[in-house]
């Protein structure tokens, strides 16, 4: 008999979110590695946008659970509302080409069917609502009301909190070694060179999962491709929405404390398959770029003074959807990664499928499709509404 | 004035006297030296709200990286009045809030 029932790798949002949902079902004893703290990789760099403004009718679906999920998210884990700053403000995707529009549009009414009901606002609706925004080049907008914000590292420490109440162990600064199988299934992993039994594993550590997986001889389309953000000082509430594009790559928040959040997709962005080459220095061109269109959208930040700037992975797959469920080849092996850079909006309802998949039940939410093979058989889930 | 005229090292070399109006006052500094500087040589200690609680901030780390001393000049906020050099007639108000964009 193994030592834990269930090991689950990487204390991001996808890691610890399964662990309270696992918990919460009484899946036994739980044992959650982490190489540095909970929320210290991408999670914990991520831009803290949530939305369900999505282009598939399967990511929309998913991502009107997760908000669901969001807007009772400190209730259920017992933490205080104000750490985890949910702001509902909305995001304001804007349209740049006559065809973006026109794509923009035809989404909606796939959001409406499912009951996410996006507003189609022309360029004078917008410019009377955000009087803020330059709209030069702009020929419309969608706006949902629910998207918005969520602080991932509170959100993150949230649910590890909720799940350490439930008995989960967590070890931080432990970092995986490799996965062990033995006679064909999973064994468990190694930590400081000894085995840590487990019943089954499941690998939840971003872009660090495929070289993870290669250990027990696994091969996993995904990698780690640099993004960076950067975000200003506070100031009184001064714009309510995300305003995006996904033509020019931009995305720019205010957040519930006041300061102003952004990111812009890179612009040849490397494939990163070994940790060893990650790198996540800032760079100058970012800080250009990102000025250039912040300001550019949103005149009123000319005077605004930047206080940080940084680097994370998107953990990327070949269609930018997670990759999910078990691995045939080492049963008892499991994986949840790939968020494609919606990982963390994903995280809560991920948790919540991954645990149902793990412990056997039917899946209340058909995520299937997701799994590694796909790629093999050609079956990839295609998604029109990303940046980058 | 509460002013180092003398230093073992540093000298002080006759600068401008200038005008400024703090909170509604005339007060008198020099021309260049840091608005914060010219505040406390007054006797002003008080230069912005803390952010929830409504304390009163100050000077405090005199290098631009704290923000315990952003102050709302000529109406705009969040100027770091430690390293801001002062001039005549600037409008320098204690900041209540975060900072509210024009």
């Amino acid at each position: 008999m193994s030592t834990y029932d269930i090991i689950i790798v990487g204390g991001g949002i996808t890691g610890v979110a399964t662990a309270y949902e696992l918990a919460k079902k009484k899946a036994g004893r739980i044992l959650l590695l982490e190489k540095e703290f909970v929320s210290a990789g991408s999670t914990g760099s991520c831009a803290a946008g949530i939305r369900a403004q999505f282009g598939t009718e399967f990511n929309i679906g998913l991502m009107k659970r997760s908000l669901d999920k969001f807007e009772h998210l400190a209730r259920e884990l017992d933490y205080p509302e104000d750490k985890i700053e949910l702001w509902q403000g909305g995001y304001l995707v804007l349209a740049y080409s006559e065809k973006e529009w026109e794509n923009l549009k035809s989404r909606v009414e796939v959001q409406h069917r499912l009951g996410i009901m996006t507003e189609i606002l022309t360029v004078e609706e917008i410019i009377a609502r955000f009087p803020q925004l330059n709209l030069n080049g702009v020929y419309g907008g969608t706006f949902h009301q629910r998207d918005g914000h969520a602080d991932p590292l509170h959100t993150t420490f949230a649910y590890a909190r909720a799940a350490r109440r439930l008995g989960v162990e967590i070890r931080e600064w432990t970092r995986v070694e490799g996965l062990v199988q033995e006679r064909g299934k999973i064994r468990g992993v190694k930590v400081n060179g000894e085995l840590i039994e487990g019943e089954k594993v499941l690998v939840a550590c971003g872009a660090w999962s495929s070289h993870l997986m290669k250990t027990v001889g696994v091969e996993i389309p995904l990698w780690g491709e640099k993004h960076e953000i950067l975000i200003t000082e506070p100031l009184e509430r001064a714009f309510a929405p995300m305003v995006i594009s996904f033509s020019i790559g931009y995305y720019i928040q205010q957040r519930p404390h006041g300061s102003f959040i952004m990111g812009i997709g890179p612009e040849n962005p490397a494939h990163w398959h070994d940790p060893r080459d990650f790198d996540f220095s800032p760079t100058w061109r970012f800080l250009e770029r990102m000025s250039q269109a912040a300001t550019s959208v949103l005149p009123m930040l000319k005077s605004v003074n930047i206080v940080r700037q940084w680097a994370g992975l998107y953990e990327m797959t070949p269609d930018a959807h997670h990759i999910l469920g078990p691995i045939d080849e080492v049963p008892g092996l499991y994986i949840a990664a790939g968020g494609s850079g919606h990982g963390f909006m994903f995280g809560p309802v991920v948790g919540e499928l991954m645990a149902e998949w793990i412990l056997g039940e039917t899946l209340s939410y058909d995520i299937t499709r997701l799994n590694y093979q796909r790629f093999q058989k050609g079956e990839l889930v295609r998604e029109p509404a990303v940046v980058g | 004035m509460r002013r180092i005229t003398v230093h073992p090292i540093l000298n002080f070399p006759p600068k401008k006297k200038v005008k400024f109006i703090f909170e509604g006052r005339e007060v008198e500094g020099y021309e260049g030296e840091p608005i914060a500087a010219a505040l406390v040589a007054n006797g002003f200690y008080e230069m912005r709200e803390s952010v929830n609680l409504h304390r009163p901030r100050g000077f405090f780390c005199a290098i631009g990286n704290c923000s315990s001393c952003l102050m709302v000049v000529d109406g705009k906020p969040n100027i770091r009045t430690c390293i801001t050099p002062l001039r005549e007639g600037m409008k320098v108000e204690i900041q209540k809030d975060k900072g509210v964009l024009k």
